[in-house]
Parts: structure tokens; sequence; C-alpha cells
């Protein structure tokens, strides 16, 4: 079942002559496992941007869930998709590692019991449990960044994407984040990893676009490497 | 008509100065028309003007508080012994409106002007570099904040808090929300910028030279003396009113 698909969608930047993203069309599924790649300034988080709505495309088409993306509010989407930015620092808010994991899982209605079982299982996942009291702004990046990411994931999206998930992160923590994103996969999650990491992107299997000056010039399933 | 930035400067400071001295409507609206055929003169974005066409509200609202408070001028509609609307209200609502209007359309004289030649202008008036170049870091950081406030938005809503139905005892908690990484941002530019300043030795010699040089030209003088003649007329005329 297609769960996001793209038509004919082109954007371009105010003040840019070329555009961003170019004539893409795509259908992505519910349970499906895609790596988005290519050079910077390819496209790739703006055709995340565009799949939020937060950017409106100026030719084409952008359909999430059978409706348009620009029928949903920003929190209608939110339920839809969970989304990772690719700077950490503008998604965290809160005073504490806790309350960041917290936040979302609250304002969702979730019993106190719930948010702290939750909050406990996403926070171990990266072994930052014991970071719980701390600022989050006080955090290296990569912390920043997992915690940002155990944010979403403690949300429980029917879909996750991910912008440049591995940029701060030590390569232990890499290799954690892939099989946790390969066990949530399994379990029925579609995830789009945008990245130009190749440790990331190796092995991974599933779908794999490749984007190049706002194109896609490689869309294939991989196995294995 | 390609003009000196310092001639831009020029004439936006002289229509501030008249919009702040004059207070009579009639007085304010010539140096409005004078400003929007400067506008046109200088192919400038004249239809941006029309945009506050969105206060009407404020307007409305300015006039009414102005009826409030002055309590001079004929009632024209009044509850009890309180005036809601006086012709002097309406008479210093107009003059607040007109002076809006006359400082917005001072700024758009400048509006397309570029960065770099406006710090060089501030520089050749003597301006101290320090203040130029906090100048410079203010206006190039205004559009990163402003699209990092988005991002933030975003990110609140899409982690669920929609914004149109916060309840009121918690519209602070989620201002604070978004605030608190806005702060931190800017607090942490700031030490940065500060450290890499000093590595790439910023004040390490008291005069700096520049690269670029800015001159007056022939038609920038002609336009000056034009402005002086007109707001020596246009202060007369306000003497005579």
């Amino acid at each position: 079942m297609v769960f996001i698909s793209l038509q004919g969608v082109s954007y371009a930047y105010n003040g840019r002559k070329e555009a961003a993203v170019k004539n893409i069309s795509l259908s992505i599924g519910q349970a499906e496992k895609i790596a988005i790649t290519g050079l910077n300034g390819s496209g790739k988080s703006t055709l995340a941007k565009l799949i939020l709505g937060l950017l409106k495309p100026q030719n084409g088409k952008i359909i999430l869930d059978g409706r348009p993306v620009g029928k949903y509010s920003l929190v209608g989407v939110g339920e839809k998709l969970g989304y990772v930015l690719q700077n950490p620092s503008q998604m965290l808010f809160n005073t504490s590692v806790y309350n960041e994991i917290a936040f979302g899982l609250k304002w969702r209605g979730k019993s106190k019991n719930e948010v702290h079982y939750l909050c406990k299982r996403y926070l171990d996942l990266f072994d930052l449990w014991d970071l719980r009291y701390e600022m989050p702004f006080n955090l290296s990046d990569g912390q920043k960044q997992l915690v940002a990411i155990s944010a979403v994931l403690a949300l429980q999206p029917s879909y996750l994407i991910l912008d440049e998930p591995t940029k701060s992160i030590d390569t232990f923590r890499k290799k954690k984040l892939k099989d946790i994103l390969q066990e949530i996969w399994r379990r029925g999650t579609g995830i789009m990893v945008i990245s130009h990491d190749t440790e990331l992107i190796t092995g991974f299997e599933g779908r794999r676009i490749h984007m190049s000056k706002g194109e896609v010039v490689e869309d294939a399933v991989r196995y294995t490497d | 008509m390609q003009l000196d930035i310092r001639t831009k400067l020029f004439i936006a400071a002289i229509f501030s100065v008249l919009a702040l001295v004059y207070q009579n409507p009639i007085m304010l609206a010539i140096v409005l028309v004078l400003n929007l055929l400067a506008l046109i003169l200088f192919r400038m974005p004249f239809n941006i003007f029309f945009g506050f066409r969105k206060f009407i509200y404020m307007y409305v609202i300015l006039i009414i508080i102005q009826s409030l408070f002055v309590k001079s001028g004929e009632p024209l509609i009044q509850l009890g012994n309180t005036y809601l609307l006086t012709t002097d209200g309406i008479f210093y609502g107009i003059s607040i409106i007109l002076r809006f209007l006359i400082l917005a359309g001072s700024g758009l004289i400048l509006f397309n002007c570029n960065t770099s030649e406006l710090l060089l202008a501030l520089v050749k008036l003597r301006i101290p570099y320090e203040i130029v170049f906090m100048i410079q870091v203010g206006i190039r950081f205004i559009p990163q904040f402003t699209n990092e406030l988005q991002n933030i938005f975003n990110g609140i809503q899409l982690r669920g808090v929609d914004l149109r139905k916060v309840y009121k005892r918690k519209v602070i908690r989620v201002y604070i929300s978004i605030f608190t990484p806005l702060i931190y941002s800017v607090w942490q530019k700031a030490e940065k910028l500060s450290i890499l300043l000093e590595l790439r030795g910023f004040r390490k010699f008291p005069t700096r030279t520049y690269y670029r040089e800015i001159f007056l030209k022939k038609i920038d003088y002609v336009v000056i003396s034009f402005v002086l003649i007109i707001t020596v007329a246009i202060v007369y005329t306000g003497s005579i009113l």
C-alpha cells in the first residue's frame, strides 16, 4: 500500500534560479525502508521537508496516507511521520533529557506510568538514562542527536524520517543506531534515512534512492553490498 | 537612479525627522506623498507599502485610544461621560498613522541597498568600526534566526503540540520551550563568533583598510541639494500652516 506518493514534484528556493528538487515522482510504502543518498545540496533534505509539508511544492502533488499533505496540519503530519532534523539543537527545548523524551508523550495524553516506561526504554536504547537530569543543551553534539532521535522514536511513529542521523555520532553508537533502525523496521515501521554517511548506508538493506542536482538518478532495491 | 547609499541614508533621515517633528496631518500627508514619490523615483518596492493595509484594525484602535485619552475636541460618539470618538482623537490618530507610514516608507528607501555598501557608508560617516561590525553581524544573522525559530515551531508541532489549541495556562510553558533553544543558540553563536574573531585578529591593528571605496557622484550632490530645498520649503509651509 502506498503511504507517501510524490507526483512530478518540483521546488525552487526563493531567489535561486535552479530548482532544489526537479520533477520527482516516487511511491513509498508504509513499511518501506529507504536510504536517500547524494552529495551536499542534491535536494535530499528539501525532499524530506516537502514530504512533511514544511515546504510547498511549486509543481506536482504530494499525497500522505491518501490525502494531500497540504490538507494536514503540522500536528497531523507529526501523528503520521516522525522526523529528526539535521540540526538536533533545534529539536531540544526542555530543561532535562528526561523531559525532552516525555514532552511529546505528555502532549499525546499518555499516563504518568506510560511516560516513565517509554522514557526509560528509549533512553536506555542509547545508554542515555544516566544523563536524564542533564540539560540537553549541555550535552555533546552526538548526545544531542541521540536524544533527539530517542524523543522521536518514543512517539512510535508509523513512518520515520531521519535527516543525517549520524552526523556527530561515534562509530559504536552508529552501529547501534543501525541495528535499532533495523529492529524498528522489522516491527513494521517504515524508515527513510537521508544520509551521505557510507558507514551507515553500507549494508543498508532496502530501497536506495540516489539524488543528484535535485533529481533521482538511481532508485533500486538492494539486499546486500 | 543609482545613488550612493549615503544619499539614500540622508533622504531616509530627512523623512524620519520630518515625520517626528510635525503633528499636523496636512503636513504629514505632504511628507508622505513626497516619500512615495521618492520610492517611485528610486524604483523601490512600492507595492510592499500597500501591505500596511493589513494593519487597518490597528489604525482604528489608535484613533479610539487617542479619543479616549485626548479630552479636547468635539465629541462625536459618547458613552455616558466617556468620549469614545472625538474630532481631536481622529486628528491625533491620523497623525500617528501617517507618521508610522512615513517611517516605514523611509525604511523602504534603504530596502534594496547592498549590506556591504551600507556598512562602508557608515564607516565613511565616521561611525566606529566596532559598532558597524555589530550592525553587520545583526543583519547577517536575522535570516538565520528566523529560520531557526521556524524550525523550532515546526519541531514542537511535529511532536504533537497544536499551538492553536494550547490551553491558556500552558501557553507560557510552550513559548518558553520555543524561546529557550533560540536564546541558547544566540548565546552559543555569540560565544563562537567572539572566539573566531579573536583567532582572526579582530582589532589587532588600530586602523583598517577597505578593498572597496565608495564615492559621492554629481547626481548625489544634485539629489541632496534638491532634498534640502524641498525640506526648507516644507518647513516654511509648516510655519505658515
